[in-house]
């Protein structure tokens, strides 16, 4: 498998949140952190509205990871973006590096400061071994190691959510362009500032 | 008649203290803003008028085109490259060589002891002190040294972090840094109050007037109204950076804000460091005893005679030497 990709489907998301209360609930993130949330535009006009499931793209050149002071990212092989919570110090660098708003920060510091940064691992886990109890707390399943697409993904009812090898995904993202019979095809949201033009 | 001898300096004279910091500043700024930085600044400058004018602080300048522009903003925000790329992209670069800014600043010092020495007074009688500060005043003086050291330790912390390569010590040092720069804002209030003393309004009232005796100097005035301005520039924005955290749905509202607040407190960050060292500078190394004198608050009187005629005068027009 080559490097995996998100793409969410905008002509199919229906701003049913299931994406992200699957997330959370497999993961067991806590109350004030989403790893993944579904944003709507134009909401209540007839045929204009239009929702996108958003989390970390795990970008090809992960501004997070050049970013961080720490040095806290790392990038599997397959193009995962995963961080060492033992090394994070909250600093928040990565939040105004990333383009997407991934990073997420639990105000469970001293007077309300900001906790280890969390983020969206793809259900990979993170660098504990795997499927430890240490890995859950901090990063919940590690699922791509079972062999399973994240849970996001799996969940989408209306399969608007796909997650997988890229050229995988790619290919079903442009069948679906083409099955719609019009227009030109743009890239999806957010590939461009993930994957590069 | 007695000519004024203020009067018979001319005006470079009696303002080099400024020119020369505004030469240096602007010497500095036109190498790092036309040379080194890549930020956008024709969208910060729009940025900054469009939030100053009522505007969002989202960072929209232009309503979006199509829908994928307007769900662009909506979901991740606009321009995310355009303010603050530097740090975005650089933070290795600037761990390797922001120390030279600082060994630039040790040389520039370095030149001023050879050419400049060290004044000390000739003290004759030890025994005779003039109690210039009151432990009030040595209480928020040495205060604000104190936070001052641990802002500076906590946020290099925070900078040179890739030494530390992260961990528990360096995260709670981190959240120090934001609880002291909150605890900072009432010291900073009152080092405000000193910066100003010379102002008519504050030198009419007698609870200002003698909080520092003597007059400021061009080049300590400047040394201190940069410490006061640069230290609004590091309250606001880290007090914002602070209190303002964004969750995932309200993220692309205030990130281009959060990313502005940065650059203040960067910029800020850099500017009073170097004002810093320069006070550092100015009192422990040129004048030998200062460093003692202000321990005790009590300084000789010849001491004061000697380097600090002003302090004296005016501690004796209020009846305290």
């Amino acid at each position: 498998m080559g490097r995996v990709k998100f793409y969410c489907d905008e002509g199919r998301c229906i701003d049913c949140g299931g994406c992200v209360v699957a997330c959370k609930e497999a993961h067991e993130v806590p109350v004030g952190v989403n790893r993944r949330r579904v944003v709507t535009i134009n909401e209540g006009i007839e045929g204009r509205e239009v929702s996108l499931s958003v989390a970390c793209m795990h970008c090809a050149d992960a501004p997070c990871q050049q970013v961080c002071p720490t040095d806290c990212f790392y990038i599997r092989a397959d193009g995962i973006v995963l961080h060492d919570k033992e090394k994070c110090i909250g600093c928040g660098y990565c939040l105004y590096a990333c383009p997407f708003g991934a990073p997420q920060f639990p105000q469970n510091g001293a007077f309300g400061t900001k906790g280890k940064m969390d983020k969206c691992t793809f259900c990979a886990g993170g660098p504990e071994e795997t499927h430890s109890e240490a890995e859950f707390h901090a990063y919940g399943q590690n699922r791509i190691a079972e062999g399973k697409v994240p849970m996001c993904a799996a969940m989408c009812s209306t399969k608007a959510l796909l997650a997988g090898d890229s050229d995988e995904v790619s290919s079903i993202f442009l069948t679906r362009v083409a099955s719609k019979g019009k227009g030109t095809p743009k890239a999806p949201y957010g590939w461009d500032k993930a994957y590069g033009k | 008649m007695a000519s004024n001898p203020a009067m018979s300096q001319t005006f470079f004279q009696r303002n080099r203290a400024y020119i020369y910091t505004a030469l240096g500043l602007g010497l500095v700024g036109v190498l790092f803003v036309g040379v080194l930085m890549i930020m956008d600044w024709g969208y910060l400058i729009g940025y900054t008028i469009h939030v100053l004018t009522g505007g969002s602080v989202q960072g929209v300048l232009t309503p979006p085109d199509s829908s994928y522009q307007m769900m662009v903003n909506e979901a991740f925000g606009p321009a995310y490259k355009t303010i603050a790329p530097e740090i975005i992209r650089a933070s290795n670069e600037r761990q390797l060589f922001i120390w030279w800014v600082f060994v630039g600043e040790i040389v520039i010092f370095a030149v001023m002891y050879v050419l400049y020495g060290r004044k000390q007074a000739t003290v004759t009688r030890p025994d005779d002190l003039v109690t210039v500060f009151t432990p009030f005043q040595r209480a928020v003086i040495w205060l604000n040294v104190f936070i001052i050291i641990t802002l500076v330790l906590t946020g290099f912390n925070i900078t040179w972090s890739l030494r530390s390569e992260g961990g528990m010590l360096p995260y709670l040092l981190r959240g120090t840094h934001e609880m002291t720069g909150v605890i900072w804002l009432p010291i900073w209030l009152l080092v405000s109050v000193m910066t100003f003393k010379d102002s008519p309004i504050l030198r009419k009232n007698s609870s200002f007037r003698f909080f520092l005796p003597g007059h400021y100097k061009p080049m300590k005035r400047v040394v201190w109204f940069f410490f006061v301005a640069m230290g609004a520039g590091l309250l606001l924005s880290g007090i914002l950076l602070w209190y303002l955290h964004p969750d995932a749905f309200t993220h692309a509202q205030f990130i281009q804000f959060k990313r502005a607040l940065l650059y203040l407190h960067f910029g800020a960050s850099v500017l009073i460091m170097f004002f810093l060292l320069d006070f550092v500078y100015s009192v422990t190394v040129a004048v030998k005893g200062n460093l003692k004198y202000l321990v005790c608050g009590k300084f000789p009187r010849e001491h004061l005679e000697q380097l600090d005629p002003e302090v004296l005068e005016d501690l004796k027009g209020a009846g305290r030497a």
